[in-house]
């Protein structure tokens, strides 16, 4: 073709494209999906016998009504996490009796008998297979009962209804109703609550939802929340109310979270996320009987067995660290108390001390053996009697006993305030970590996810404690 | 250790949070102040006075020396040199002491207005920008675009013919389509008409019509005219604007024999028990949300009634080809419907 007609061509085209002006795409789109619902409905016949979700809309009209709605909603919600909390205790203390109190004298003799070397023993069974245990023990129960009940609330289609009950307010802070979802899901695990973010197709609330879903106390913080709000919440009001006490401080944190989980949301929209796309559309899908095994299976598989795998791999190398920062020694210091000395003083104008600071980096990979580190570096560091060697991660039966060892390590009041609030407002772990970055592919968004609700956790804790000491 | 005054420790938090603020508070902070005053340089300053002569001549205005200074936010000295200049490469030139484009003036005026309103389509398809800002980031960025990049963008948007105030698009040869149509403010009673554009200057005007909700592409009907104020319908709903308001809004006239769809209505007014059918979707919906909403069946001739209301009343589930699909309030009233 010369090229005299291709420019005929284009000129053309050009000209064409003027004429027939700029509702054109629109106006083939909708003849298109007119054209293709005639001829859908020229061939599907509909059974008109059944009317349409009779039982359907009585649940519906129930579930989202005014009155009904919210209680329902939090009952729900309320059950499934006494449930979990409760119930993952037995099997949570037959695993720690069983891996921790059978196996772990088990191989530490064993390693005697063959004549490792100490460090070689030390590093591996008190360090890497402790902490792995741990976790087990730990994570497994809680989201073993937690992921197949709320599965099976989302297999009979009652998630979605919450979502619609609470868009209005996720909206007021430029969130997505389904939120409400991915941060309940987050109350069992951080790290499954950013998959959950899936169901959000809109990219900016999608993102809003996974950098917010830390500020949902997971699993992991939950026995923490309780231990630390029972030895010294409890401990200030009289005996009778110490259990109400403790638990509504438990209650408080927990809403503090959802707090900070909507104004951060806001914060997120008006600020870095303004150019993100946003749309909003939610499907009301029918109700169904849940395929009770299949579910169970399902959620065991996908969500259970998966975030415990991820936790594994990185407890392991934490367990490793924390064994040898214990261990080796700079001087006449160990690493792990030199860095709690540097730290000491930053963790004064937090109302903290070192060794919380420094459980929490060497902890980075799982809530979960925040606390036991705790206690280790803590009789380390104050040199009191008790534990179980330098290194070894341990935890005790009796509460008394644990808050003592607090308490002999410089424990106040203020100092468990401020761990439970640090303990809800501190990076993800790296499971978490690891995770946003798996779904948002996205090296930026994963470092606004992590910083941002450890710098929140400096600030509050901060004032608290400046406030605090003014009176 | 433990002798520090808290006070001290908060005072200093709060001085360097509040300087904190200062420096990177959202578009007045200091810092992005700064950084845009490095970036201000000569072309910007040239660009501005050729785009508001470029407008000043489309409006039969005409521009001094003096009303230039007064328009442009830029020093009065840097302005004068900048003209000056611009005499000599012959971009403008003196008519006594009023100022006019000259030919190449014109096309360097036009490439900058199809940066513009390409930058605001592209805004408007592509990122959830909200509509207030448009105009302001165009602005910055009609600088910043190579001839090249300018002509890429607009092969990714399809070549658009008008930006999403309705203000028409120039080609890369400079044609552009013609805007027919009058002033809101000068309609008469009775008059039947579709909005084609919305102006986005001044600022304090736009804002009202944007709270106002009313949607480029909507069919009106004039009621009231007078100098008090003008009263209009469009989808279903009343709509009372002041005339300086409505001299903003440009609505092309339906002749009588033009097709004209009666009771067009939106469906956020759709009312429990009501069934409808689906006309439309407004031109104000966009990009990802519009195809959305298209994928999920809202096409023209559905039929469509409320299935279920939210305890607060929004959102709200529409029943669409068997489907229960709930939508907030402002999507809604971007659905068009008629009610049988």
């Amino acid at each position: 073709m010369s090229k005299n007609s291709i420019e005929n061509i284009i000129a053309l085209s050009s000209d064409l494209r003027w004429k027939i002006g700029d509702d054109f795409h629109d106006g083939l789109a909708e003849g298109i999906y007119a054209d293709a619902s005639e001829i859908a409905n020229g061939s599907i016949s509909i059974d008109n016998e059944t009317p349409r979700f009779r039982l359907d809309s009585k649940i519906d009209k129930i579930v989202t009504s005014k009155t009904w709605g919210f209680p329902i909603m939090f009952l729900i919600l309320g059950v499934i996490l006494w449930l979990t909390i409760i119930g993952a205790n037995y099997p949570s203390s037959m695993l720690a009796n069983l891996l921790l109190d059978n196996i772990h004298p088990v191989l530490k003799s064993f390693a005697t008998n063959i004549g490792m070397p100490w460090w070689l023993d030390g590093f591996l069974i008190d360090g890497v297979y402790l902490a792995v245990a741990w976790v087990i023990a730990v994570m497994l129960p809680p989201m073993a009962i937690f992921f197949p009940m709320f599965t099976l609330l989302e297999d009979f289609g009652y998630l979605p209804r919450v979502a619609f009950n609470l868009d209005y307010m996720f909206k007021k802070s430029g969130a997505h109703g389904k939120q409400a979802l991915t941060m309940s899901m987050g109350f069992g695990c951080n790290a499954a609550g950013v998959v959950a973010t899936r169901i959000i197709d809109s990219p900016r609330e999608r993102l809003i939802a996974i950098i917010t879903n830390n500020f949902s106390l997971c699993n992991g913080r939950w026995p923490t929340q309780i231990l630390i709000a029972t030895i010294f919440i409890g401990a200030v009001v009289p005996a009778s109310f110490s259990a109400f006490a403790s638990l509504s401080a438990v209650i408080g944190v927990a809403i503090l979270g959802l707090f900070f989980m909507f104004f951060t949301s806001w914060a997120l929209t008006k600020t870095v996320l303004k150019g993100e796309v946003s749309t909003f559309n939610l499907e009301l899908p029918p109700y169904r009987p849940p395929r009770f095994w299949k579910t169970v299976y399902t959620s065991l598989i996908d969500r259970t067995i998966i975030v415990l795998w991820r936790a594994i791999l990185f407890a392991a190398p934490a367990g490793a660290v924390i064994w040898l920062i214990s261990n080796i020694y700079i001087g006449n210091e160990s690493v792990a108390t030199w860095t709690i000395n540097s730290l000491d003083g930053f963790g004064f104008l937090l109302g903290m001390n070192g060794v919380i600071l420094l459980a929490y980096i060497v902890a980075i990979p799982a809530n979960e053996i925040v606390i036991p580190t705790i206690l280790m570096l803590t009789v380390m560091a104050s040199g009191i009697v008790g534990g179980a060697g330098a290194g070894v991660m341990f935890e005790l039966d009796s509460v008394t006993a644990t808050g003592d060892i607090l308490r002999a390590g410089g424990w106040t009041l203020l100092t468990a305030i401020n761990l439970m609030l640090f303990s809800l407002l501190h990076n993800p772990c790296s499971t978490t970590i690891y995770t946003i970055y798996k779904e948002t592919k996205s090296a930026k968004w994963t470092t606004v996810a992590s910083i941002l609700p450890v710098i929140m956790g400096f600030v509050i804790t901060f004032l608290v404690t400046q406030i605090w000491r003014l009176f | 250790m433990n002798t520090y005054n808290p006070i001290y420790a908060l005072l200093l938090f709060f001085v360097i949070s509040f300087l904190g603020y200062l420096l990177f508070r959202p578009r007045k902070g200091w810092f992005w102040l700064i950084k845009n005053n490095l970036k201000s340089n000569e072309k910007i300053v040239i660009e501005d006075v050729l785009k508001h002569l470029y407008h000043s001549e489309n409006s039969g205005k005409e521009d001094n020396v003096n009303a230039l200074t007064r328009a442009l936010k830029f020093k009065d000295s840097i302005i004068v040199d900048v003209i000056k200049k611009m005499a000599i490469n012959e971009l403008i030139q003196f008519d006594g002491d009023i100022l006019k484009l000259t030919n190449s003036g014109r096309d360097y005026a036009l490439r900058i207005v199809r940066v513009h309103r390409l930058w605001e389509k592209y805004l408007a398809e592509k990122t959830g920008y909200d509509k207030k800002e448009w105009h302001e980031m165009a602005e910055s960025k009609e600088h910043e675009l190579s001839n090249e990049e300018t002509n890429l963008l607009a092969t990714q948007l399809g070549n658009p013919i008008y930006d999403p105030h309705g203000d028409p698009i120039p080609t890369n040869t400079g044609k552009m389509a013609d805007v027919h149509g009058e002033f809101l403010s000068s309609l008469g009673v009775n008059t039947v008409g579709k909005i084609v554009h919305i102006e986005d200057e001044p600022d304090v005007i736009y804002k009202q019509i944007l709270a106002e909700n009313i949607h480029i592409g909507s069919q009106i009907r004039v009621v009231e005219n007078n100098n008090q104020r003008v009263v209009f319908y469009a989808e279903g709903e009343e709509f009372k604007l002041a005339p300086i308001v409505a001299a903003n809004i440009t609505v092309a006239v339906l002749e009588k024999d033009e097709v004209v769809e009666e009771n067009i209505v939106r469906l956020s007014n759709l009312k429990d028990g009501e069934i409808a059918h689906i006309l439309g979707i407004s031109k104000e919906s966009r990009g990802d949300n519009r195809r959305r909403l298209l994928d999920l069946g809202f096409v023209r001739g559905t039929e469509i009634c409320i299935d279920l209301m939210s305890p607060m009343k929004d959102p709200i589930a529409y029943l669409v080809k068997g489907t229960s699909i709930a939508l907030r309030r402002d999507q809604a009233s971007k659905i068009l419907i008629k009610k049988d």
